[in-house]
């Protein structure tokens, strides 16, 4: 069945010219190895118990690893065995040694859960294994029976940070006998989070030493550029990699569909979420099970409607077809789990979410909804469609955004590249702070004493100037009645979370109720849920009628259910000063610097936006406070005299650069392992007029327009607060960054500018792809 | 206090960098900190791990705090003992009771909230003495951590007011945060469970403040808040300036004594020594005993009804004991218990059940009960009783009259 409709799509008129290329990876067989001899007969008769009679080569190879003591990375695909890689040496260690405890971390809670069911089902002959997990659902009166009983512990480094650690003295028999530290999904930790995730490692080792443990480091990655790297930035120890794959593997097609063109002349392709649902509706018809990757909240509510719609009109029945995304409640989201392992769901419309190891059963078909940011993302999500053993598919399906087209003109790039560099920056100083803040409750800071590798005395001696330490008897003590882990987020560099409620909501006898529907980061609140703005659950709509954000008030947006046949876009203003100049590089054409910027942002109004067609539809204004952020960057300043020598006039310029910006900017997760949001852009100048007056667009332009001194700077910037380490990357990959950019941009088939390659025509102007080929030509010189 | 919101993300590297400067540039030096000890009337006494101020006071048994001597509290029995210390090892006598209390950095819990005071009191010959340990800063601990445990270590049983999830927890961490071995004593009173028993339904809160006032019969005066003591203490880190501090002094003394007090007000009502007391205090010893001697409970809540107790705790303590009499088959009993509830004050169902059930079920006397039931329904509508309420009545009374229509009743 999925045969013939693949042989359908290859072939039809209709969509085979889409498919600009599909490759077949053929099945392989698995690298066998005889169990090692120095496995326990108890935990081989386990695994035979389990019908697993030999280990795939990686499986042996980490074995020997971990056998030497080496901190070890495994990294393979999904579905791969790779869990067996941790589970092996701990649960030998285990039956061997009644005393020795270990500590699993698993990015979320539903994966723990995942992994404690699996792990009973390992050790079933095995009564020397007590594991429990230890996570905020852990009721309150079964917390010191797991503290006492444990000898394996299932937790998130969010409970570690906030629940475990600062309680050590509690956990003191675990820190004093800690053998192992298993982190599964370590590719989850970058960005903010691994940044976080850094520092309570390094806090954490600080408590084992205090204990007098030494922990071994077991960790498994998804394929990204740098595990090894990522791997010891996190834990701060020299770390061997185990790369190679013994697992087999079913045979699998690889499909990238690019959506037609519909008008040549502005280069505008049929809506891609509305393909990629007719995709997804084609084999959910055919009883395929098929998961769809979205890359945002919002498209996922599209494509789910989307996707329902269609289903219902044949079978008559929406309710296998669901959505799954951060924000949905835990309810919501283990009953779909539960339905795809089941079978009762066909079909889910997920975002990332659904990436990481949740068991969510046997999937055929993954539909990739756009591009997901990164190879790494795409290997994962294409792994969610089969198992080791038969046919599978996966469908790339382009949007016009210049990554997403850079990547279906060139499959050499997609099938060939190696993945994308995870980076986390373990001392980013508002991150930092915060540990140490946690470090000095846990156990008073020595005056000698590193977090890390890291000289933290100037830090402590701020702190204490804050109030928050005390120094004594040269150690630094926490000396302040709050408890910081309870004010410090690890998935935010801020902590705010606002709480979307629906007033409309109703009990069964019709009586108000207080619903929360939905959580949003303070990042994102302004953007997303401003008042009117349209915020979706489950592709039904809400306006929001109120935002409450002032410090001193619960951070709440109110929702009411409404009927509308658009979402809304915001529209904001901007502007970036720099603040310290880090690192400069001369190049032929340009002058590159790094340092430090404020970036300020107001969300001043929006646009809607009618579902289906994407047209605009009307617009609106909000009066909200205007958010500022450290962080850092990397800049061009493009030489007046290179300017001169050009032809085009000052506004053409303009556009140009700005075309150049847009593209510098989507292009530029091809070389880091981050989301487009990660990053901002924003041409400005080296002259900074007032600080912290924001522009707009128009406004910003015009003040280029006028400027005496036409110094036009280009800004890639880190959007996280304090930075995370994107912009130190970005500087450093410049000159091959402006090279793919030209390159996309000669590719591009269009005539004056497209969203793929500088953005829309009618945002960027008729000269600004000429322009942005010809200032690209200059600097990547 | 500064705000620790200012490092927390939205503040800027700049500012950091400004105070980090700030510091650099110049540490000033401390003045010369005046003696804690002079100021709070004690002194430095060596331990094995250092020096400490230490303050000592010695009272009479006979002294009184509030009405209460101290003497009362080391006539509590074993069984009184028992009692209090619930479900945990009882100490087996009152003359080795160690009453602790401890003045912290915070309410947070966890690993960096400090004890930077511990009061403790206990017998000496025919002396009660306090004694209080101090830490002038943070590197002072381990010997006030020094000074406690020969205490701990030979105590027959601590008393405390929430000492099981406050004072306790947190002093075993501060032991095994300073490698030392946690002294394992033998038995716990922790005086706020027993005290919620007993004034919980009375008074407007169980603070020891409260109950000093109700009870003891004791105001203090210029009593510092609790919810000051960490300021007042991180204040005197950073200044040395140690007058303050006298009024912690006096605040955790006069909570030591309290325990003292409070324990020998348990001795004497439990035992009925004590004549005077009210009669909510004996509805709330009723409580108390219940969980231990059921016959011991319901002559308390006897007590208390003849001692003139009225309103709503009147009927929940009729309530109690008519559900003990109906164990015990005395229906009469019950029965006149019920009737009183159900004809007094606004409506309750669960009398009214009882009363349609016993005569339904028990004496099988229909008539009965549907008068019972439609004089409750009558009730309940005018007292506006709520919809569940009126269903369940009306259901019964559905039944009841379907019983009398197939069924001839006795007598």
């Amino acid at each position: 069945m999925l045969g013939e409709i693949l042989d359908d799509l290859l072939t039809s008129p209709s969509t085979g010219p889409c498919i600009t290329t599909f490759r077949h990876f053929p099945p392989r067989p698995a690298v066998l190895v005889p169990f090692p001899s120095s496995l326990d007969p108890r935990v081989a008769e386990a695994l035979r118990a389990r019908g697993i009679t030999e280990l795939y080569s990686h499986q042996a190879r980490a074995w020997e690893l971990v056998d030497k003591g080496e901190h070890v990375v495994v990294v393979t695909p999904t579905a791969s065995g790779k869990t067996l890689c941790y589970n092996l040496p701990v649960l030998q260690t285990l039956l061997a040694q009644p005393d020795a405890r270990v500590l699993y971390l698993f990015p979320t809670k539903a994966l723990a859960q995942d992994q404690l069911a699996e792990l009973e089902e390992l050790a079933r002959s095995l009564p020397e294994l007590r594991m429990f997990t230890y996570d905020g659902d852990t009721p309150q009166d079964a917390r010191r029976a797991v503290r006492a009983r444990a000898n394996l512990v299932l937790t998130n480094p969010d409970m570690l940070h906030s629940g475990i650690l600062p309680h050590h003295t509690k956990w003191a028999v675990l820190f004093q006998n800690l053998r192992f530290v298993v982190i599964d999904e370590l590719h989850a930790y970058r960005g903010v989070f691994g940044s976080h995730v850094a520092n309570v490692v390094r806090r954490l080792k600080r408590l084992c030493r205090h204990y007098g443990s030494n922990p071994q480091f077991v960790m498994a990655s998804a394929t990204i550029a740098n595990p090894r790297e990522l791997a010891e930035r996190l834990t701060g120890e020299s770390v061997a990699e185990v790369s190679e794959n013994g697992a087999p593997r079913g045979d699998k097609l690889f499909l990238c569909y690019n959506p037609p063109v519909v008008n040549a002349e502005l280069g505008i392709r049929a809506p891609y979420l509305g393909e990629a649902a007719r995709l997804a509706v084609r084999f959910l018809q055919a009883r395929i099970p098929t998961i769809v990757f979205a890359q945002s909240r919002l498209a996922t509510e599209v494509l789910l409607g989307a996707i329902k719609g269609g289903v219902a009109d044949r079978t008559g029945d929406a309710g296998i077809v669901r959505g799954y995304r951060g924000g949905y409640l835990p309810g919501r989201r283990r009953a779909v789990e539960q339905g795809l392992r089941a079978g009762d769901v066909l079909g889910v419309v997920s975002t990332n979410a659904l990436e990481l190891g949740v068991d969510i059963g046997h999937l055929d078909v993954a539909v990739l909804a756009g591009y997901p940011g990164t190879i790494a993302s795409l290997w994962q999500q294409a792994g969610r469609a089969g198992r080791r053993a038969g046919s599978s598919a996966a469908v790339f399906v382009a949007t016009s955004a210049p990554l997403d087209q850079f990547m279906v003109a060139h499959p050499d790039y997609l099938f060939g590249t190696p993945p994308e560099h995870a980076r986390v920056n373990p001392d980013n100083p508002f991150i930092l702070v915060n540990h140490l803040k946690c470090g000095a409750f846990e156990l008073p800071f020595g005056g000698e004493e590193r977090l890390g590798e890291l000289d933290v005395r100037r830090y402590l001696a701020a702190l204490e100037d804050e109030g928050v330490l005390h120094q004594a008897g040269g150690r630094w003590h926490w000396a302040s009645e709050t408890y910081p882990a309870d004010h410090i987020s690890l998935r935010t560099v801020t902590s705010d979370n606002f709480l979307v409620i629906d007033t409309t909501a109703r009990d069964e006898r019709q009586t108000k109720r207080r619903q929360i529907i939905a959580e949003v980061d303070w990042g994102s609140a302004f953007a997303t849920i401003h008042p009117k703005a349209i915020y979706m659950v489950e592709s039904e709509p809400y306006e929001v009628q109120e935002l409450h954000y002032r410090e001193d008030e619960e951070k709440v947006a109110y929702v009411k259910r409404v009927n509308v046949d658009y979402f809304t876009d915001a529209i904001s203003a901007k502007g970036v000063w720099i603040l310290r100049r880090l690192a400069d590089r001369e190049h032929p054409a340009y002058v590159a610097e790094q340092g430090e910027v404020l970036v300020a942002e107001k969300v001043v109004g929006f646009k809607k936006i009618k579902l289906g067609t994407l047209e605009n539809v009307g617009s609106g204004e909000v009066e909200l406070p205007q958010q500022e952020k450290q962080t850092t960057s990397a800049w061009i300043t493009l030489p007046e005299e290179m300017l001169s020598r050009m032809s085009a006039s000052r506004e053409e310029l303009i556009d140009g650069m700005r075309a150049v910006a847009y593209l510098l900017h989507h292009l530029a997760p091809i070389f880091l392992l981050c989301d487009i949001r990660d990053l901002g852009s924003w041409l400005g100048d080296t002259t900074p007029a007032e600080t912290g007056a924001v522009a707009t667009r128009e406004s910003a332009k015009r003040r280029l327009l006028s400027a005496e001194r036409f110094q036009p700077t280009i800004y890639l910037y880190d959007a996280h607060a304090g930075g995370i380490g994107l912009a130190e990357r970005v500087f450093d990959v410049l000159p091959l960054l402006l090279r793919r950019g030209l390159e996309t941009l000669q590719a591009c088939p269009c005539r004056w500018g497209c969203p793929s390659c500088v953005g829309p025509v009618n945002e960027v102007g008729r000269r600004a792809k000429v322009t942005a080929a010809a200032l690209l030509g200059e600097l990547a010189r | 206090m500064s705000s620790p919101a200012e490092l927390r993300g939205r503040g800027s590297v700049d500012e950091l960098r400004r105070i980090i400067r700030r510091i650099e540039a110049s540490r000033p030096a401390r003045p010369a900190p005046e003696p804690v000890e002079r100021v709070v009337g004690g002194e430095l006494v060596d331990t094995p791990a250092g020096r400490l101020v230490t303050v000592r006071r010695e009272f009479p048994l006979a002294h009184c705090h509030g009405r209460m001597a101290l003497a009362h509290a080391l006539d509590a029995s074993p069984d009184v003992l028992g009692l209090i210390a619930r479900s945990e090892e009882a100490p087996a006598e009152a003359r080795g009771l160690l009453f602790l209390d401890t003045e912290t950095t915070g309410l947070a819990g966890g690993t960096g909230t400090y004890a930077f005071l511990v009061g403790v009191g206990y017998v000496e010959g025919d002396r009660f003495v306090v004694v209080q340990y101090f830490m002038r800063d943070f590197d002072e601990e381990p010997a006030l951590l020094a000074a406690l445990e020969p205490l701990l270590g030979r105590a027959s049983g601590l008393v405390t007011f929430n000492g099981s999830g406050f004072d306790l927890p947190l002093l075993e961490t501060r032991f095994v945060l300073a490698r030392r071995r946690w002294p394992a004593v033998p038995g716990h009173l922790d005086l706020l469970r027993a005290a919620r028993r007993v004034w919980a339904a009375r008074l407007a809160d169980c603070r020891l403040l409260t109950l000093e006032r109700e009870v003891l019969g004791l105001v203090r005066d210029d009593d510092v808040p609790g919810a000051l003591i960490p300021a007042l203490y991180f204040d005197f880190l950073r200044s040395r300036r140690a007058a303050p501090l006298a009024r912690i002094f006096d605040h955790n003394r006069a909570d030591v004594l309290s325990l003292a007090g409070l324990l020998g007000w348990f001795t004497r009502t439990l035992v009925g020594s004590d004549v005077s007391a009210q009669p909510w205090e004996l509805a709330g010893l009723g409580r108390l005993w219940e969980r231990v001697d059921r016959e011991r409970s319901a002559a308390c809540y006897r007590a208390a009804l003849e001692a003139g107790l009225d309103g709503a705790e009147a009927r929940w303590v009729r309530l109690r004991l008519a559900l003990w009499e109906k164990r015990l088959a005395r229906w009469d009993v019950a029965c006149a218990l019920w009737e009183a509830v159900a004809s007094a004050g606004g409506f309750d169902l669960h009398p009214w059940e009882e009363l349609a059930k016993y005569h339904e079920h028990r004496r099988r006397d229909y008539v009965r009960a549907r008068d019972i039931v439609c004089r409750a329904l009558g009730r309940a509508e005018a007292g506006g009783a709520p919809a569940p309420a009126l269903d369940a009545l009306g259901r019964r009374l559905g039944r009841l009259e379907r019983r009398l229509a197939t069924t001839v009743a006795p007598g």
